[in-house]
């Protein structure tokens, strides 16, 4: 019979948000977010800068960007940047001690009072308001 | 520099970035996304003197709070001495380098220079 190691799973068990909660996926979802949004913002750096090329130069560049699959690659980064925010006012807020609770006798089944329902509404708020955004920045790009 | 003081400068950016670039992204809703990305629309932005200014400490934010996050990102990942101290530097290398490649953008635009 094989030996099934639940720690030797790697990064499929890491994301998996049934085993750790939903806090660990908003963990791994925040620092996600974090380095897409760094990438684009690094790719946004580098496309402003072809308005120095002049007129020509700008459009061949808008050309390239402004594509379906341009305006997909801009939603995703809308609904990076919504959940990136909301979950990190959360996690803001968490770390001054708003809505961690208040501390109690460590009692069976051991739940800890930091992650309770409002920690966890507040997470699913921002994977919902993500997804809100995303569509209303593919309605803005793709009905014009 | 202590780390509850570059986390204090970690969220204060980010707090200040998430007001910055929503006045950002209403500039390019209020004039129609496709049109205010026209090159004579984009120009006229960037001459705006206080959009530019905007636009300038928007980067400086972001750059900021980005690699710093990059840095936060890669300490999890691995502790050392030497690896902590090369993430560090790297990270503000990386951060100088992009906020002088943007400030060129920004500046030559604003003055005309194009």
């Amino acid at each position: 019979m094989a030996k099934v190691d639940e720690n030797k799973e790697g990064i499929k068990g890491m994301v998996n948000p049934t085993r750790y909660g939903i806090e660990r996926f908003a963990y791994l979802l925040m620092r996600l977010t974090g380095l897409g949004l760094l990438a684009y913002f690094v790719a946004h750096i580098y496309e402003t800068s072809n308005i120095l090329r002049g007129k020509v130069g700008w459009q061949e560049f808008l050309a390239i960007t402004q594509t379906p699959e341009g305006h997909i690659i801009l939603a995703i980064v809308i609904g990076m940047s919504v959940f990136h925010t909301v979950n990190g006012i959360r996690v803001m807020l968490g770390h001054g001690g708003i809505g961690v609770g208040k501390p109690a006798r460590p009692d069976y089944p051991y739940a800890p009072q930091s992650q309770n329902a409002r920690h966890k509404i507040a997470i699913y708020s921002s994977i919902v308001l993500a997804a809100l955004a995303m569509m209303y920045g593919l309605a803005v790009m793709f009905g014009e | 520099m202590r780390e509850s003081v570059i986390m204090k400068i970690h969220y204060g950016t980010a707090l200040a970035s998430v007001a910055l670039v929503a006045v950002h992204i209403l500039f390019r809703l209020t004039q129609g996304f496709a049109e205010s990305l026209q090159y004579e629309s984009v120009i006229a932005n960037y001459e705006f003197l206080p959009y530019a200014g905007m636009l300038e400490i928007i980067l400086i934010l972001l750059s900021i709070h980005g690699f710093n996050g990059l840095r936060v990102i890669l300490l999890e990942l691995k502790q050392g001495p030497t690896f902590e101290k090369s993430v560090s530097y790297g990270c503000i290398a990386a951060m100088a380098l992009i906020i002088l490649y943007g400030s060129r953008t920004i500046f030559m635009t604003s003055m005309g220079m194009v």
